[in-house]
């Protein structure tokens, strides 16, 4: 596709020509697309920590793609590899909650109950909890709140 | 005394009307979305997101847990394309 396709009258999606160098490895890219992945989010951040953050130190060096591309691969199978532990171990309960998620504009709040029940399926098997960082130190985090102010319908 | 009753009829007629519209703006609202409600309060980052449902799934709002990529997800992104 080398030539120019204009978007709005294209018949197939855009598609890049330039071919991935040969010296870079192959790592398959994550197919999880946002309700899952949101769903997902705080499990991620306690099983990858150290992937992610070798990545975003290096980010913040330099910026240009090619540099971090390493760090990238590392973060891509760790993803991929938690992805697939958690639909072995919790896939109703991972399911549940991100189809709630999506019918509630993708926020945590109105989905407190399949989100409890997919914590605790997490930590049942996988070890993994919840941790909001940067949550005020002396209350519960407000996943954890038993009857929180702000819910769907106003108190 | 017998009761004026044709005079309730336009009442009837515009609360028939308002519910008729209102009844097809949410459906077809609703059918665009692949019968999810609407997402509102969107930001870069879900237009972003939602660009890269998108690629994967056809659909802005489709949605999918699986662990690998499709075929040509890794081609399809036209990030470096755009105006710097």
């Amino acid at each position: 596709m080398s030539t120019y396709q204009n978007s709005s009258t294209a018949s197939q999606p855009y598609s890049d020509p330039t071919p991935l160098p040969a010296n870079v490895p192959k790592v398959n890219e994550l197919g999880v697309t946002s309700a899952p992945l949101k769903s997902a989010a705080f499990f991620l951040g306690a099983y990858c920590k150290e992937y992610n953050e070798d990545f975003m130190l290096c980010k913040q060096e330099n910026r240009d793609p090619g540099h971090c591309l390493k760090e990238g691969r590392r973060v891509t199978r760790c993803a991929t590899e938690l992805i697939t532990k958690m639909r072995e171990n919790c896939l109703e309960q991972f399911d549940a909650h991100w189809n709630c998620l999506e019918l509630n504009n993708q926020e945590y709040y109105p989905c407190r109950k399949p989100e409890r029940t997919l914590n605790k399926c997490m930590f049942e098997k996988l070890g993994l909890t919840k941790a909001i960082p940067g949550s005020p130190k002396g209350q519960k985090a407000i996943h954890e709140v038993e009857k929180p102010v702000f819910t769907t319908v106003q108190r | 005394m017998p009761v004026p009753w044709e005079a309730l009829i336009p009442f009837g007629l515009l609360t028939s009307m308002f519910a008729a519209a209102g009844t097809l703006l949410n459906t077809s609202k609703r059918a665009q979305n692949q019968g999810k409600p609407v997402r509102y309060k969107i930001d870069t980052w879900d237009d972003m997101m939602m660009d890269r449902d998108k690629r994967l799934t056809g659909h802005v709002r489709g949605q999918s847990a699986n662990p690998i990529a499709p075929e040509g997800f890794e081609t399809s992104s036209s990030w470096y394309t755009e105006a710097q």
